[in-house]
């Protein structure tokens, strides 16, 4: 670990219909402009948009693949743009800085073409 | 006081229940298989995702931030949010969440609330705080 380092690159699959329904189901989010298409539509959409907090939790696996999750000392995110099925999310990382006893991290998820979805700032405790 | 002052004056003296959750192993494992993350120790159930808070908010507090609030879901938007992690969350504890309106204000058209949530293990110890901002667009 060191200030600049680029962590492995998470690469997700496709997001399908089903998977955001799971993600109502299991994070008890039931708002319907998640899953239902045809209150989407009456919204204004072609589709469902998926939750912005499924796409943070894409950033904390890519997190658990970095360092161990125990160590994760706080994580926030802002909620840029949104993402609908059948795109594909990729998550990067790097460490910007450190403290006596953190490293203070970035990390981006994104889609094929690099629109930033989910940004986010992690902090971890140093052992 | 125009409407948007008067908005805000309503959201600052919301006052909102606390709640009580327990921590099951199923819902940590179904968590980790929605969000594709399934490393042995969520599929088992002994350690938890770092988004696991948004279980215990929406499943414990069974209501939406739009309708705690009284805002229109159709013009209401998650901003950004944050977790501290200060203590140890396991399958079985009971974590009472304690949720304030930490601060309201108005900029560029868009209304800004911050929700904070304390997260309160068995023990009476602090385990993690939640800070939401939802925007509500005029």
């Amino acid at each position: 670990m060191n200030i600049g380092y680029q962590f492995e690159t998470l690469q997700k699959d496709e997001i399908t219909h089903t998977q955001i329904v799971r993600y109502a189901g299991a994070s008890g989010d039931f708002n319907p402009i998640h899953t239902v298409v045809p209150f989407a539509q009456k919204a204004g959409m072609d589709d469902v948009i998926a939750h912005g907090l499924m796409v943070m939790g894409f950033i904390g696996q890519a997190i658990g693949d970095w360092v161990p999750v125990k160590d994760l000392a706080k994580f926030g995110v802002r909620f840029k743009a949104i993402t609908k099925p059948g795109e594909k999310i990729n998550v990067t990382g790097s460490i910007l800085d450190e403290t006596e006893d953190r490293w203070i991290c970035e990390a981006k998820a994104s889609n094929e073409i690099g629109e930033v979805k989910v940004q986010a700032k992690f902090e971890v405790r140093k052992k | 006081m125009n409407d948007v002052a008067s908005n805000l004056e309503r959201l600052k003296s919301i006052k909102l229940e606390s709640y009580t959750y327990t921590i099951e192993k199923a819902k940590i494992r179904e968590l980790a298989i929605a969000i594709g993350d399934q490393r042995d120790s969520y599929i088992n159930g002994e350690a938890l995702p770092p988004t696991f808070a948004a279980v215990v908010e929406y499943w414990g507090g069974q209501s939406s931030a739009s309708a705690l609030l009284g805002l229109d879901v159709a013009r209401v938007l998650h901003g950004e949010q944050e977790y501290e992690y200060l203590g140890e969350m396991n399958p079985g504890d009971e974590i009472t969440v304690n949720a304030i309106i930490e601060d309201v204000y108005s900029k560029a058209a868009m209304t800004f609330i911050v929700m904070k949530k304390e997260f309160i293990n068995q023990h009476n110890e602090l385990v993690l705080i939640s800070r939401a901002t939802i925007i509500e667009k005029h």
